[in-house]
């Protein structure tokens, strides 16, 4: 059962909490490296490991894949990390690994590939133009896109009158987007 | 429903398995219904592209606070290694000092002892109301404080021993300094006869005692070599040069 205390760490990972964010980094870094030690990982790749782990983890929350399964968020950043440190393995070995290498977790559903998706040329010039907009824009298409509220959500977050204006907002804002790529 | 709305209800995971059949067929059929979807769908991945870094920066600077504090703590580890190692050392060297080196106090509590009266003789049971008398008596008794008032109160204040015996009044009463300027004169003093002379001679004694006592070392070796070499007295020889073996 996922206790109160642990939904809303969620909650908080999924809206990137500052301080939630920190704690979960500080609470489990200094196991992780020493987890990463046994799979003859060094310090400084450890640390980045984990730092994509804790990415993946966020992401995990935003897609509801932790919120149902019986673990606290500690277990599933070691389950990532180690997924990352298999990886990190592969990517850097000339051996190939065979598949029983490959770590499976009992109960535990991660979406962890998605991550490792190349950015396309498209891709890249909507996200150099993203940084353009407002501050109400961006909050607006980080909310729907990533962190995975729907729009009456949103239209209570960011203090919307009702539904429609924030709709007509994100459509002005995407539309906006469009034209800074024209140019 | 407008048909964009179907990709707002794609992005949140709400299409019912109708409206996924229509946003299918619109995606198949409807251009610009097409175009409009690609690009959100991109735009979702740039922004997670986006956001995923930002939240990499934070989670680095994290990482580089905590290293700075590790660092820190790890210096202030190493010192604090070093100065217990220090500090255990120090306090194996005080301890040897104290066992087979005494400190100059214990040194000169473990050798002062008040000289005896040679002056007054006290005969228990008798009374005499002499100054002189009741100072010694006094004396005897170890009442120090009683004993200067009656030594202050003696009319011959230039008197040897009079001088002498109050310094051990002020040495047993833990006032070397005291002691000291009494004491001083005397060792000048060369001229001394009879019992004046014997005082004169314990005088060194007593005066590098008080040395040690105020933890004026240099001056209390002094005075234990001129004794321990002195050719005529023989008084305290072996203990001063034991003393001095202790205290080079």
């Amino acid at each position: 059962m996922i206790d109160d205390n642990s939904k809303n760490i969620i909650e908080l990972l999924k809206r990137g909490d500052d301080a939630t964010l920190h704690k979960i980094y500080v609470e489990n870094r200094e196991a992780f490296i020493k987890f990463s030690k046994k799979f003859n990982i060094d310090k400084s790749d450890a640390a980045d490991i984990y730092q994509d782990a804790i990415i993946i983890l966020r992401e995990n929350a935003i897609n509801g894949k932790i919120n149902n399964l019986n673990s606290t968020v500690s277990t599933y950043l070691f389950a990532i990390g180690k997924y990352k440190i298999y990886q990190f393995h592969r990517k850097n070995s000339k051996v190939e690994f065979n598949n029983d290498i490959l770590i499976e977790e009992k109960n535990i559903e991660l979406d962890v590939n998605h991550y490792y998706e190349k950015i396309t040329n498209q891709q890249r010039a909507i996200k150099k133009h993203f940084s353009k907009l407002g501050e109400r824009c961006k909050n607006i298409l980080i909310l729907f896109y990533y962190q995975g509220y729907n729009l009456d959500e949103i239209t209570e977050i960011l203090n919307y009158s009702n539904k429609k204006v924030l709709k007509s907002q994100k459509s002005r804002c995407i539309k906006q987007l469009k034209e800074f790529m024209k140019k | 429903m407008k048909k964009f709305d179907l990709i707002n209800k794609y992005f949140t995971n709400s299409l019912t398995p109708k409206e996924q059949l229509l946003l299918n067929d619109l995606l198949q059929n409807d251009k610009e219904f097409k175009k409009e979807f690609l690009f959100e769908k991109d735009l979702k991945k740039s922004i997670s592209f986006n956001q995923r870094e930002e939240l990499k920066t934070k989670l680095q600077s994290f990482e580089h606070n905590i290293q700075k504090k590790s660092k820190v703590i790890s210096i202030s580890k190493k010192w604090l290694v070093a100065a217990s190692i220090i500090l255990l050392i120090g306090l194996g060297f005080f301890f040897i000092k104290s066992s087979f080196y005494p400190s100059p106090e214990k040194l000169y509590a473990q050798n002062f002892k008040p000289y005896r009266n040679i002056i007054q003789p006290i005969v228990r049971g008798e009374s005499s109301n002499t100054i002189e008398y009741r100072a010694f008596l006094a004396y005897e008794n170890n009442d120090y404080h009683k004993a200067i008032n009656l030594f202050n109160s003696i009319d011959s204040q230039d008197a040897t021993y009079v001088s002498f015996y109050k310094a051990m009044c002020y040495l047993s009463l833990d006032k070397p300094s005291e002691a000291i300027s009494l004491l001083l004169p005397i060792t000048m003093l060369s001229n001394l006869e009879g019992n004046n002379k014997k005082l004169s001679e314990k005088a060194d004694w007593y005066l590098a005692l008080a040395y040690l006592k105020t933890a004026e070392k240099k001056k209390a070796i002094s005075l234990f070599s001129t004794i321990a070499k002195h050719p005529t007295i023989t008084c305290k020889k072996e203990e001063s040069k034991i003393l001095l073996e202790y205290l080079n």
